[in-house]
């Protein structure tokens, strides 16, 4: 059987859909916020990728779901997991990835890879708003800032500030004391992405730090958010600007491995 | 003898005057707004037109709380546990468990019959068993937060809320009123929420009768329903329970002044 195949990965904010061609090579991909409909906003992400890829519904072979809203993907033959596509997507694209790190924007998770791309260990919060996408959010917020500026800001502190508070609503008061005290914002904003990266390393911990590291999910496209980890870490980490599409992609990934009969 | 106690709290003040160790003369709070010191005078002033007492009529004051480092005018300052037992004890003297749910911290303990802080476990880490958690609701919410409680009390099916997380919790919040569920459900759901982390701090001490609520919560009537039919048992609640730990530093500056009364004094001083 040949043609393209779909991964459709439905986020807790945003649907995303990558076509992956025989080759593996990538056809075309979409990303559409989440609303109420998921099952429409599926068919969407799907509609989008095919119309980017200048591709008809007929042309897909072979479609597999993942994510948070996975079980709404009702037009798939495959769901896996996004735990099982984060870290084969990281693999396909960083094929040395041991560790991937997967800040979203309600949880974040560690996984722990071989050179398969295959899932050894994983660790996730997902119950606590702290490290996570939401912590970004709201602290950009109280500082008046949009989520998509702060990275950037963050690496024009010069002194970062130490946020002591775990909890995002404790530290969402810090932050504004800090204001009140007359603390440069960038130096703020410095020291939440480093609250993050603390938060990210004893993730990491539970699952054992080893490079290559993988940094992927909707908090990887901030500059700020990768220099921090980088920081803390003390080694470089893998991004990519496909790093968003890595759950559609690993889902494409798993779905081209079931139609060549292979095991996923 | 007239002594005070000031509990500096992270979100309000509150302060008593007491004649002789025993008697309330005035009890009152004010927020603090980010200014204790001044909040905390404005506060004794107060008190001391409620009592009918002039400032220097003071003879002693205690302070406790968060900020108890903060005034200058002390003569003493406590901890909140040590405050916090003494008052329970002088309201309820058969308390041997306290349950304090404050702004920003919550924290339960087991005292001996003459208010001696046995065991205790503490959560000021984490918004979603503090008051602050009720504070956020009321905003988006749009319910004052005194009408919470009563509110409450109208529920007939309490929507639990499965978030640990104060922020997490906002948004399941907020579904669930997009989904039509009634305010009373929704309100009971959150202090029910508060009483589940509190009861799990009381077990962790080890639950015995009496208990007793002090603290921000008290006057929540919504909080006492939702503390009792989680923990399946009475908890002491009276309206001075609020001012339990200003309370227990009035007390306690009183037996320190006695004690400093009929001690000797030193030679030179």
């Amino acid at each position: 059987m040949s043609g393209a195949v779909a991964g459709v990965d439905i986020g807790s904010t945003t649907a995303k859909c990558v076509l992956l061609g025989e080759d593996s090579r990538i056809l075309g991909k979409s990303l559409n916020p989440v609303g109420v409909d998921i099952v429409k906003d599926a068919e969407r992400a799907l509609e989008a990728a095919l119309a980017d890829a200048h591709l008809s519904r007929s042309e897909v072979s072979f479609i597999a779901g993942t994510g948070y809203g996975r079980y709404k993907v009702y037009f798939g033959q495959l769901i896996v997991t996004e735990i099982s596509c984060h870290a084969r997507g990281a693999n396909f694209l960083f094929p040395g990835t041991r560790v991937v790190i997967d800040i979203g924007g309600q949880d974040t998770k560690a996984i722990r890879v071989n050179d398969k791309g295959e899932v050894v260990d994983f660790a996730m919060n997902d119950k606590c708003a702290a490290g996570t996408g939401r912590f970004l959010d709201v602290c950009a917020n109280a500082l008046g800032f949009d989520v998509a500026e702060i990275g950037p800001l963050s690496l024009q502190a010069r002194r970062a500030v130490k946020i002591t508070s775990t909890c995002t609503v404790f530290a969402e008061s810090e932050v504004t004391s800090y204001v009140s005290r007359g603390k440069d914002p960038k130096d703020i904003l410095a020291g939440l992405h480093a609250s993050i990266a603390n938060r990210t390393l004893s993730l990491m911990q539970r699952v054992g730090v080893e490079p290559e590291i993988t940094f992927t999910g909707g908090v990887s496209q901030n500059e700020g958010m990768v220099q921090a980890l980088h920081r803390r870490l003390g080694a470089p980490v893998n991004v990519s600007p496909l790093s968003q599409y890595l759950g559609a992609l690993g889902a494409a990934l798993h779905g081209r491995e079931r139609l060549s009969g292979g095991a996923t | 003898m007239i002594t005070g106690g000031l509990d500096l709290g992270a979100g309000v003040i509150k302060g008593a005057l007491l004649e002789d160790g025993r008697r309330v003369l005035a009890t009152a709070s004010l927020p603090s707004r980010g200014t204790p010191v001044s909040a905390a005078r404005r506060l004794m002033d107060e008190l001391g037109e409620t009592a009918n007492i002039a400032p220097g009529d003071v003879d002693y004051l205690c302070t406790t709380g968060f900020g108890r480092y903060s005034i200058p005018e002390r003569n003493l300052q406590v901890s909140d546990f040590t405050s916090s037992a003494r008052g329970a004890i002088f309201l309820f003297p058969k308390t041997r468990m306290i349950v304090d749910v404050g702004t920003q911290a919550s924290r339960t303990m087991s005292i001996s019959e003459t208010g001696k802080v046995l065991k205790f476990k503490m959560n000021e880490k984490c918004a979603a068993g503090a008051g602050r958690f009720v504070d956020r609701c009321s905003k988006y919410l749009q319910v004052p937060l005194e009408e919470m409680g009563p509110k409450a009390l109208a529920s007939e099916h309490p929507k639990l809320i499965s978030s640990v997380c104060a922020v997490l919790a906002e948004t399941e919040i907020i579904n669930n009123v997009a989904e039509g569920v009634p305010l009373p459900d929704i309100l009971m759901g959150v202090f029910l929420s508060l009483s589940q982390r509190a009861y799990s701090l009381m077990r962790y001490v080890g639950i015995q009768p009496e208990v007793t609520l002090v603290g921000g919560l008290v006057r929540n009537v919504g909080m006492v329903k939702a503390l009792r039919d989680t923990v399946g048992m009475d908890v002491n609640v009276a309206p001075d329970a609020y001012y339990a730990a200003a309370l227990g530093s009035a007390i306690l500056g009183h037996s320190r002044l006695l004690k400093l009364a009929q001690a000797p004094r030193p030679a030179g001083g």
